[in-house]
């Protein structure tokens, strides 16, 4: 499946037990393997766990799932609390 | 690893080895499957003579296996530059 990048731009990040990551923000490239590196999203959920003040962060290319109206992520217990509050 | 970001790109200038500015890029196109970046669409300069590579339009799509590197510009190789992916 081909697609242009600037498609990927503004899609909402999920993981597979439906939490909201955040926005897509940019795309790192790596340039010398020809390959995405990973997602830069924005618009973080302060639900999510400790962002510690962070605006952002980087999703790797690997635990990305599926890419289609939203981005679907792996996730990652530890990394992702969940929406619910404890 | 040379890494950058995509939003770095935009309106970057394409030229090849040999020192030939070729256009500006426009867009990417990537395999969401694999990860892989597969062309570059490039706005050709009015002074760069397109015959012999894939067109769509007005815009021309570039293998980023050709890409060497990308600093202030984006530097292709000429000689894989025609090969079609």
């Amino acid at each position: 499946m081909k697609t242009q990048i600037t498609e990927l731009f503004g899609l909402s990040v999920y993981t597979d037990k439906a939490v909201f990551v955040g926005n897509v923000d940019d795309i790192v490239l790596d340039v010398d393997g020809k390959k995405i590196d990973a997602l830069a999203v924005g618009n973080l959920n302060p639900e999510i766990g400790e962002l510690k003040g962070y605006k952002g962060m980087q999703i790797p290319f690997r635990i990305i799932k599926s890419v289609g109206d939203i981005v679907l992520i792996r996730h990652i217990a530890g990394v992702f609390k969940g929406s619910k509050k404890e | 690893m040379n890494k950058t970001f995509c939003r770095n790109l935009a309106k970057k200038k394409v030229m090849s080895n040999d020192g030939m500015l070729i256009g500006t890029i426009k867009n990417i196109i990537v395999d969401l499957g694999t990860g892989q970046v597969v062309d570059l669409i490039v706005k050709p300069d009015d002074t760069f003579n397109t015959d012999g590579f894939r067109m769509d339009g007005d815009k021309m799509f570039v293998p980023f296996e050709a890409v060497k590197d990308i600093k202030d510009y984006i530097v292709v190789d000429r000689y894989l530059l025609r090969k079609s992916a």
